[in-house]
Formats: C-alpha cells, structure tokens, sequence
C-alpha cells in the first residue's frame, strides 16, 4: 500500500494490515490499534521517569534500552508469528541458551564463525522439527510439549558445558556483536533486519496470510486446503531458529557462550512482549509492528525504573500490571472488532 | 485445475460420465458405523439434493469427498476416475471440488477478500500474495453474483450470518471448480437471501457445474434440485428426479415408512 508520505500519520497507520471496516471513523480504528495504545503508554512512562531524572532521554540512555530491546524482539518475532498461527512455545528461553553455547563451543573447537552460528541456528532448528513432531505426531498440547522439551534442553545445556561459560571466544566473532555503524550498536541493525524480515513474510507473503488462518480458525482452514502441517512445522521451526539466533547475538555481545543465560525468566519475557505487542494467545491477530512496540516497552521498563531510582521488585509489578491490561484491552478490541 | 468435458445439457436422465460417483462406499468411527453403504451419482448441469434426518450421514459423505475423512470401503470416482485422497482438502482442490461447509469454514480476523481466496491465494512471484488481484477477483465475484456485503476489506468476523453464509457460497463460486459440495447452504437464510442462493446454484447448474446440496430444507429442494437423492441411517435408500416424485414420497424414505429401494444397490444409476 502506497501512500504518499505527506498525507497525515492518523490516515497512514490506519491503513496498514487489521484495516477496521469502513463504517468506523479513523480516529476510532486508530485507537483501536493495540500499537496505538502502547504508544502512548511508552510516552507516559518515559515522561514520569524523565520528570525524575533527565538523564533518561538522553541519546546514550535511549541506544541502550533500544540495545536491550534486541534480544527480547528477535526472539518475539519467531514466537510471535507462531503464536499468530495459534501455537505456543515454552522451550525458546532454553533454545535462546542452546544457540549461544552451540555457537561458542564450536568456535572453541576452531570451525569459522559463519559455520559456527548456522550450527547454532541449526540447533534452533532441530529443537522446532521435534516440538513440531511432540505436537503433531504424539499429540501432546503445544504448552506441555514445549516445556518438556524446554527442561530437556536445560539439562542438554549444561551437559555440553559441564556447567561452566564457554569462552573466549575470537575476536572476529564478538566484533559482530559490538561493532558500531555510524554510531548505533550492530545489534540494533540485526534486530531491524529480523523485524523487517518478519513483517514481510507476515503481511506480504501467502504463508503470512495463511498463518493468521491457521490461527484465527483452524479448522477453516484446513477445510480450505491450506496445508496446516507444513505450515505448523515451519512455524515451530521459525520460533525455535529465531530463539537460537538471539542466542548467538547474545554470545558475540557478551564475549562467551554462557549457560545460565535465558532459562524460564527469558521464555516469560518474550511471550510476554508478544502478549503486550497485541497478539492474541488464541492466534489470528498480531503485528510485527505491535511486538517491536511492546519490546521497546518492557526494555523502557526494565531501564527506566532503574534511572528513576525506583526499587527493582516494582519492575515485575509494572510488568505484571501492563500485561494484564494489555490482553484485557486486547479482549475489548476483539469484542468490538467481532460479531458474536 | 485440469479443464474438464462439460456436457451442458442439464436434463436428468442424459447419459454422460457423472462428475461424481460414490458407490457402496462405507465408513466407521471407531465402533460406530457411520456410513454403512452410500450410493451417489451427480451429473454435469445437476442440481443434486441430499435429503436426510439427522444422523444420517450426509455430513459424513460430504466430508469424504471433500478429503476431510477418507472412505472405508467402496469406490469413489471423480469424472469417471478413481480416486482416494492423500493429500486432504488441498487435494480436493486441485481435483475440482469446491465445497461449503456447514459451520461455513470462515476466518473472523481476516477481511472477504482473504476469505474467498483462502487455500488459493493469488500469488505475485513465488512467494508474495497478490493483493490487489485478490480484492479485485473478489469484487468481481460479488458482483457477478449480485452481493452486496460492504467493502472487501471487511473482516468476516462483522458480518451477519447471513452474510457470511452468502461469503461462503461466493467463495466456492469464486474457485470456478467443476464439483460444488453444499452443506445446509440456507440455514441461517431468510426468505429473500434463500431464493438468492438458489438462484446461484441453478445459475453453476446451468453453466454445466455438478452442484451438490446437503439440505433440511424440502421447500427449498423442491424448488431448485433437479434430483434428490435420501439418507436414512448410514444408507442411501433412494433417489428421486424432482419432476417424478412427491414430498409425500420424499418424506415416507426419510423417516422408513417407505422402504428403500431395491435397485438401490446399483448406485441410484439412471437406466
């Protein structure tokens, strides 16, 4: 959809993807849009943290919660896209260690970086095809395969490890996690590409359009004749690849392959920046857009509360509370949006 | 989609190779014997009705030869060939059949246009969707069937029942296949909307379109089915052309107080 960059902002975003009907005014459709919403919470919370200490909205302050965002949003937009085709998974916060140290250990053992990070996708990749099998062949729900194989995964990582960081790792390698680019971290530019990337195969591809029916209605969509397995297993496989990826950003970031990062505390935090980005658990809806928001939005958070001096255990508090907003006001939207 | 012979001549009784043949075919669901032995036959340019109370297992045949359940025994052939499904709905598909299903297999969060192409999404490159096309095609449909819905880009989920069944029909039309499956096409129909959808099934009808029509409703069946083939308890008992027969007659092989026909066993086969 092209649109002359000149027209007005309200016009332009309310034309993009869920277009509402056009019996809604755009003010209405607008402020429908989950992205909206967490727009203008991002602004409140930054103005409240600005007010107490101005160091907040600073250049150096504002790359660095966008350089926390990374992880969090690379890793979100694999789940979330599952998660829009009505699947679930719990073991990306294992995966997200598993690409690290896969990556790690081979570079350890001399293989070339490039080889070294597509054996961490790799990994990635295997855990996706045998979630997918867990679900589809032995029918175990998503929510219990995933995290069995989330446990798994843990156990398998401090077997490779033995328990200790890998490390060090060549400086070819790290470079590729803390180079600069006029300025802003390579990290960013990785995590700019995957959206990008994501958005893409969302709202321009025919896979993209038959995830949202896979999840807005499965069955429809198996009676129409999309191909739901191929795209059930490509999904499981785009989660758990993306989750390695993270991982290995991660790795080149911090400078070693370290095992106790991830766990359950990351697998929360992405499904919770989906949730928060407007997707729906029960699939369908969701935007990359609304993802990059809710990232941003819990690494404002997570950021802001520290320079406010306010006391850590509220960072759970406010998280928690934003969560549970979000997907009541994404019930409201549902409820407004469709007719029962 | 392979072009198909059409034999465009729409009078019951024309010999010609039936577009779809289900013969002696059976299936069970675990212990329950859902189809015991199903004989049907629909021609080209035939508006062919299955009647039946419930339980009898229209659903069921539906299913099967939409390649949603696979047969247990019996033959099932498309055009004269034989045919079991492998690859499910997709499969049907690609074989000509479009179908609409009884819980009109819609998807709420996405818009007519997505709907009506779903599982057939014009394709710009190899992976990109078209969407202009696809909003264009279904714009045309909708007109071409006089339906008058909103906007295309309204999502589903804001219709009507009504609409959304009216959706449905259009976007089997939309697939331009030579085999239409209907199930209960007019339940959430009032009186208007049920004489416009006859009025599209006759309309496949006359193009020389196989379409068949799962329905309850005889005053409905009367008044657009060319044939009317009844259901009873996992059996086809009988088929009737709708100029020979009565509702009286249709009614008596519903319920048993007419038994089934004894040539029932050669597939309702016209001789």
């Amino acid at each position: 959809m092209i649109e002359p960059t000149t027209a007005n902002a309200t016009r332009a975003s309310s034309t993009a993807q869920e277009e509402p009907p056009q019996s809604r005014s755009p003010i209405t459709s607008l402020l429908l849009r989950q992205e909206t919403t967490l727009a203008v919470v991002i602004v409140l919370i930054g103005v409240f943290i600005e007010l107490r200490n101005s160091t907040f909205a600073s250049v150096a302050n504002l790359t660095q919660i966008l350089q926390s965002t990374v992880i969090y949003f690379v890793m979100a937009c694999g789940t979330g896209l599952l998660m829009i085709g009505g699947g679930l998974d719990f073991s990306v916060g294992a995966v997200f260690t598993l690409g690290g140290i896969t990556t790690a250990w081979t570079l350890v053992h001399g293989v070339a970086w490039p080889a070294a990070i597509a054996l961490g996708i790799g990994a990635g990749v295997i855990v996706g095809v045998i979630n997918n099998l867990i679900i589809s062949r032995l029918h175990v729900p998503p929510i219990i395969a995933t995290l069995g194989t989330f446990f798994i995964i843990l156990g398998v990582n401090v077997q490779i490890t033995g328990g200790t960081d890998i490390l060090p790792l060549p400086t070819s390698f790290q470079q590729l996690g803390q180079t600069k680019i006029f300025g802003v971290p390579v990290m960013i530019l990785y995590a700019l590409a995957v959206g990008v990337v994501s958005w893409f195969i969302l709202e321009m591809t025919r896979f993209g359009v038959n995830v949202r029916a896979l999840g807005g209605n499965r069955e429809a969509a198996i009676g129409n004749g999309v191909r739901v397995q191929r795209l059930d297993r490509a999904l499981y496989v785009l989660a758990a690849g993306t989750a390695a990826l993270a991982g290995i950003i991660y790795a080149a970031q911090v400078g070693s392959g370290q095992v106790e990062a991830g766990g359950a505390s990351t697998t929360l935090q992405v499904i919770t920046v989906v949730l928060i980005g407007g997707t729906s658990l029960f699939g369908g809806l969701g935007s990359i857009t609304g993802i990059a928001i809710g990232a941003i939005l819990l690494s404002e958070i997570q950021d802001g509360l520290i320079i406010a001096k306010i006391p850590p255990q509220y960072n759970n508090i406010v998280t928690g509370t934003i969560l549970i907003c979000a997907v009541a006001f994404d019930h409201l939207r549902r409820n407004r949006l469709y007719r029962r | 989609m392979t072009a198909l012979p059409v034999v465009i001549d729409g009078i019951p009784g024309a010999p010609g190779t039936p577009s779809l043949e289900l013969r002696d075919v059976e299936k069970a669901f675990g212990q329950v014997l859902a189809l015991k032995r199903v004989n049907l036959t629909a021609y080209p340019g035939e508006l062919h009705a299955i009647v039946g109370d419930n339980g009898a297992g229209k659903s069921t045949v539906l299913k099967i030869v939409a390649g949603i359940y696979s047969s247990d025994a019996g033959e099932f052939r498309i055009n004269g060939e034989r045919v079991a499904w492998r690859g499910g709905a997709a499969e049907a598909h690609e074989r000509g059949i479009a179908v609409v299903y009884q819980d009109l297999a819609l998807v709420e969060c996405l818009d007519i246009a997505t709907n009506m192409a779903l599982g057939n999404l014009p394709r710009r490159g190899r992976l990109m969707l078209d969407r202009k096309r696809m909003e264009r095609e279904a714009a045309r449909v909708l007109d071409d069937l006089k339906i008058r819905v909103g906007s295309v880009k309204t999502p589903v989920g804001l219709l009507s029942g009504g609409e959304r069944q009216i959706v449905a029909v259009a976007r089997a039309v939309r697939l331009d296949t030579q085999i239409l499956l209907l199930d209960e096409p007019t339940a959430a129909l009032g009186v208007r909307e049920t004489a416009h959808v006859g009025g599209i099934l006759r309309g496949l009808r006359d193009q020389g379109k196989a379409v068949i029509c799962i329905s309850h409703d005889l005053e409905f069946v009367f008044e657009h089915a060319d044939r009317i083939t009844v259901m009873r308890l996992g059996y086809t008992v009988g088929t009737r052309s709708v100029a020979e027969t009565t509702r009286d007659e249709i009614v008596g092989l519903i319920t048993g107080s007419l038994a089934p026909d004894a040539t029932e066993a050669d597939g309702g086969k016209r001789t």
